[in-house]
């Protein structure tokens, strides 16, 4: 569990999934279908894929953006002094207990204001190569997320960082079996797929 | 119903029907004073001693005092703040905000918070900012004289504001430059309380002084000025006859004509003449600390938008410390687009803001505390409870 990079920390959640806040600083880290972790105690951590990254604007952000030229100074005070948080939506993946990892829900969530993790090359290849793509049908069943683009934008994650070409095939393999009875949902996902391999 | 909108309509329509009457008597007196700008506008020596009559005969009136610029002069835009490879000048603001003890809550304190930044215009740096939060209790909370008013813990304020920035100006490299939102005069002694008024007006007069020692242009900025300053010299030369001057108070031809109003012809980001400016704590603030001011157009050509700017003397004769203040409060007010207004008292304003989840806070902190160590909390009166009920939800 080394050379983790803290992202945020946690501002509400459930099983299913979690909400992350971070400041504008914290923002070059976590990318859209990033593995994270939730570390709750010593044995157990919550893993998670980043679904959505979004900012809220306020009354003032809309007002500067009307004035055109925004100096420098402006725009670091707004984007590291002002209370403007980051909120990462996270999709629960998976947890670790004891060493084990699964890739069933995580019998219960992180607290609020609990350290979020980018995980690290290691941690992701510990896993991603777990069992056989389990954690697969949470991203699927989730209907109402991009799944195309965050199973592309993961998969791609995965190849950049593990270099491992064939659990990219591997999993390419094991969408479409999963998605052999959607049709709509499979062209989608391999569309995705499609502009990773182009 | 909360309101009789019967009788407020009835109202409103009344005042309705008054409206171009009122109107076009305005518009009148309006053309009146533009006629007494342009008169007198290069007769400051005049105007001068005719405000010192005034003065005489009533210490507290309220009016510009001309200097050697014409009544009607404008100064353009200077050059820019900072340009790439010029050393910046340091923005300073500060603003604050208080909590006012209730005798009708559980507990009685009062908070003064201050929130300050600091920017440095061209460096493309990210600026700093800084809270000072002081909260009183118990003693605390208790003059010579009695409990605190509201007055003299917005005098507290405003002193901790100056306080602040007279702390930062050392951190940062000059040209420093402080602002305030408001007049640069310390307000009080309305409602009794002159004796606390005095204490804080000099505690306030030595934080100018400090700073004028450490070359520091200070300048308090009035949004959408009411003053009417300029225009009350303009009423006080019309009177000639020692009785016009005896009865001063009751000398006002041009009611209704805002100095706003009458700078309207100043164009976009230009300033007016400095004015000296006549009022009862002219007395107080005396040699470099006299209190100053002009008007500047901060809006766009087809926009006007009047703020008035109050500077103490010190730095209305230095020239380069006016082109400083004109340049970078232009320059600020730009930042906020449409509706100009300095981005950098803004921030201060947001950083000072206390809210109400923070006020509860400090009540639930305080009040723990309080019982934790065996101290006594009352309960808050019943009459608030009633008022903090909450208000009728619906089930479905």
């Amino acid at each position: 569990m080394t050379n983790s990079i803290q992202i945020g920390h946690l501002l509400r959640a459930g099983t299913a999934g979690f909400v992350a806040g971070c400041s504008v600083s914290q923002l070059e880290a976590p990318a859209l279908g990033a593995l994270v972790r939730a570390p709750l105690d010593k044995d157990y951590c919550v893993y998670g894929l980043i679904t959505d990254i979004h900012i809220d604007d306020d009354g003032l952000v809309r007002q500067l953006v009307t004035a055109g030229n925004i100096s420098p100074e402006v725009m670091h005070d707004n984007r590291e002094r002002r209370i403007v948080p980051v909120e990462m939506s996270v999709l629960a993946v998976g947890y670790e207990q004891g060493g084990k990892i699964s890739h069933l829900l995580p019998p219960r969530p992180p607290l609020s204001l609990d350290v979020i993790y980018l995980c690290s090359d290691s941690e992701l290849t510990h896993f991603t190569e777990a069992g056989h793509f389990g954690y697969f049908r949470h991203i699927l069943q989730a209907k109402e997320l991009p799944i195309g683009e965050v199973l592309a934008a993961h998969i791609l994650d995965v190849k950049g960082k593990t270099k491992n070409e064939s659990w990219v095939e591997a999993a390419t393999r094991e969408l479409i079996t999963l998605l052999r009875d959607d049709y709509p949902m499979l062209m989608s996902v391999l569309g995705a797929l499609g502009d990773i391999k182009a | 119903m909360a309101l009789n909108f019967l009788q407020v309509f009835d109202k409103i329509k009344q005042i309705g029907m008054g409206a171009r009457a009122r109107q076009e008597s305005l518009d009148v007196t309006r053309e009146k004073a533009r006629r007494l700008l342009e008169a007198w506008a290069g007769k400051g020596a005049e105007l001068r001693d005719k405000v010192e009559r005034a003065r005489q005969a009533d210490s507290n009136i309220r009016c510009a005092r001309p200097l050697d610029e014409r009544l009607d002069a404008s100064t353009a835009e200077p050059l820019p703040v900072a340009d790439k490879g010029q050393n910046p000048i340091t923005l300073l603001a500060a603003d604050g905000s208080q909590i006012l003890p209730d005798r009708h809550a559980a507990l009685q304190y009062s908070l003064v918070n201050v929130g300050a930044i600091a920017m440095l215009p061209g460096s493309g740096k990210s600026p700093e900012v800084f809270t000072d939060s002081s909260l009183l209790f118990a003693d605390e909370l208790y003059t010579e004289t009695g409990m605190l008013s509201e007055e003299a813990i917005e005098q507290r304020r405003d002193i901790a504001e100056r306080r602040k920035l007279l702390e930062m100006v050392p951190d940062y490299p000059a040209p420093v430059l402080t602002l305030t939102d408001g007049p640069v005069e310390l307000w009080g002694a309305k409602n009794g309380g002159e004796g606390d008024y005095l204490k804080n007006l000099e505690i306030h007069k030595s934080v100018l002084s400090q700073l004028q020692a450490k070359n520091v242009t200070v300048a308090g900025y009035v949004d959408k000025p009411g003053a009417d300053l300029v225009v009350r010299t303009l009423e006080i030369a019309q009177l000639s006859t020692d009785d016009e001057f005896k009865n001063i108070r009751k000398q006002h031809t041009l009611r209704g004509v805002t100095d706003r109003w009458l700078f309207s012809f100043l164009p976009a980001s230009s300033r007016s003449a400095v004015f000296g400016l006549q009022s009862s704590s002219r007395v107080h603030y005396t040699g470099d600390l006299a209190l100053h001011f002009f008007y500047m157009n901060v809006g766009y050509t087809k926009f006007a938008w009047l703020v008035r700017v109050e500077i103490p003397k010190w730095v209305a004769e230095d020239a380069t410390k006016l082109n400083l203040l004109h340049a970078a409060l232009l320059q600020q007010c730009r930042v906020m687009g449409a509706r100009p207004y300095p981005y950098i008292l803004h921030r201060a304003h947001e950083i000072a803001v206390v809210k109400f989840e923070e006020k509860k806070q400090v009540e639930q902190m305080l009040e723990l505390e309080l019982r934790r160590a065996g101290g006594e909390v009352e309960e808050s009166s019943n009459k608030k409870s009633a008022k903090d009920l909450p208000g009728r939800t619906r089930t479905k």
